[in-house]
């Protein structure tokens, strides 16, 4: 076996590196999740009536459910296109291991489309009349979180692929894996707002978000494994 | 063992014998545990007649999540040793436990409205329930969402299996948070808080629903085997049309 695959994370860093590359030579996936996530967020102010106690209160909930929602579109071509091309393929009959690329996609989907939510959250915020001392926070609990959200939509996607309108299918199938990160996220700035320490719903959050970054690689894998069929 | 039964052949000899007489007994069992749990057990003191929704509340709650463990396990069985009656077992279970728990959520409503006044509330009980209710349905659509067949069947078994997770919520979220959900009354440490002449209805309740599962199931794979005879007939006779 050559050195080169012997080294993980040399092959981690280079899918790494080709992910972002691939993706940043056409930005429309990166401006349709920021805009979807923009336009989520200004139905809440119409819907509820512009007054801005009751964005208060709701605020810090829309961001999180926002930010669930508005990444679901994007997760069905996590790995579409790579599966279509016959790449994922390749990399299957490689000696390199599926789990390092799969591991190696949910980082750079992480870094190529939530950090840009990440760094835009505190002008959600503000819109939606947060109080100041809970913007910090609130970027504290997403960024801790987000991992773990792309992680869990990785392993969907890979749950749909090649599936009949999986498009459809992945909504179902993810946001209930979701449910204990929004839980834990929201109640960072639940604890902030009522003057309590928020040390252990962020330290759960942690937790989770460490708990996907290990399972989340080899089911997703697998499922490749699957979809390719051998 | 597995192997001995994991034969479709003796998988039929055994269930055709065993089929009509677990009907009977099950609605044996269900004819007289409602006997019992609508005329003759006690009205609870502050509950009134309203705690006879419990009879079946109580059961399928149950079955909900004992069905879920038993797909999950016959989901492993599949992915680890590939034998295609454990996927028929898991797939004919998806729907019996998806009506299960979609019981459980509304019997559950029909009596919190008189008792708690209020028909739903997002109790951590209440809504792991009603994830499981969901897992059921990602699993049934996931396996009928691929043009093989064989690969709805992987990739449900895996959903299955990750949905293994919610099982301890369910049962310990009444310890766990403090919530409006009663704390269970029969499985305890310290036996079973609830009177005899309660436990009575509700014992026979639960088997005649396990049996009626169970014969739900075998129907539902002998069904499906018949079906799957009908593709390999129809393939080798290399007509498309029905298929």
């Amino acid at each position: 076996m050559n050195s080169v695959y012997s080294n993980w994370s040399n092959i981690f860093i280079a899918h790494v590196k080709r992910d972002i590359l691939t993706n940043s030579r056409s930005l429309i996936d990166l401006i349709s999740i920021v805009g979807f996530m923009i336009l989520i967020i200004i139905l809440f102010p119409l819907g509820l009536g512009p007054i801005k106690e009751k964005l208060n209160i709701v605020s810090n909930a829309v961001i999180w459910v926002g930010l669930i929602l508005a990444i679901i579109p994007s997760l069905e071509k996590l790995l579409q296109k790579d599966f279509e091309n016959g790449w994922l393929d390749q990399i299957a009959t490689s000696p390199i291991p599926l789990e390092i690329i799969m591991l190696s996609k949910g980082i750079s989907y992480w870094l190529i489309m939530l950090i840009p939510l990440i760094i835009t959250s505190p002008i959600f915020a503000i819109l939606l009349a947060m109080d100041l001392k809970n913007i910090p926070w609130l970027v504290i609990s997403i960024s801790a979180g987000s991992l773990a959200i792309s992680l869990i939509g990785l392993s969907g996607s890979a749950l749909i692929l090649g599936a009949r309108r999986g498009n459809i299918l992945l909504p179902i199938l993810i946001i209930p894996l979701m449910i204990p990160i929004l839980i834990f996220g929201v109640g960072v700035n639940e604890a902030i707002k009522i003057n309590a320490s928020p040390y252990g719903n962020l330290f759960l959050l942690f937790a989770f978000t460490l708990i996907y970054l290990v399972i989340s690689p080899f089911i997703s894998a697998l499922l490749v494994r699957i979809a390719i069929g051998r | 063992m597995f192997d001995w039964l994991a034969n479709p052949n003796r998988f039929k000899k055994i269930t055709n014998k065993l089929e009509p007489s677990l009907m009977a007994i099950a609605l044996l069992f269900i004819i007289f545990g409602l006997y019992f749990s609508l005329f003759d057990s006690p009205k609870d003191y502050q509950q009134g007649d309203a705690v006879r929704i419990m009879y079946v509340h109580v059961p399928s709650a149950w079955l909900a999540s004992f069905l879920y463990l038993s797909l999950a396990v016959s989901s492993i069985f599949y992915l680890v040793w590939k034998h295609p009656l454990a996927d028929l077992i898991s797939i004919s279970i998806a729907p019996i436990g998806t009506l299960f728990s979609m019981l459980t959520l509304i019997t559950g409503s029909l009596w919190g409205k008189p008792m708690w006044g209020t028909w739903w509330v997002w109790d951590a009980r209440l809504t792991s329930m009603l994830i499981l209710f969901f897992f059921y349905l990602g699993f049934i659509l996931l396996h009928n969402a691929f043009e093989r067949k064989v690969d709805g069947s992987k990739s449900a078994s895996v959903l299955a299996i990750i949905g293994i997770i919610n099982l301890p919520i369910i049962k310990f979220s009444v310890d766990w948070w403090h919530t409006l959900h009663q704390p269970s009354s029969i499985l305890r440490f310290d036996g079973p808080s609830i009177d005899n002449q309660m436990l009575l209805p509700l014992f026979l309740m639960m088997i005649g629903f396990c049996l009626f599962s169970l014969y739900i199931i075998i129907v539902n794979v002998k069904t499906k085997l018949i079906e799957k005879k009908c593709e390999a007939i129809l393939l080798k006779l290399n007509i498309k049309e029905f298929l």
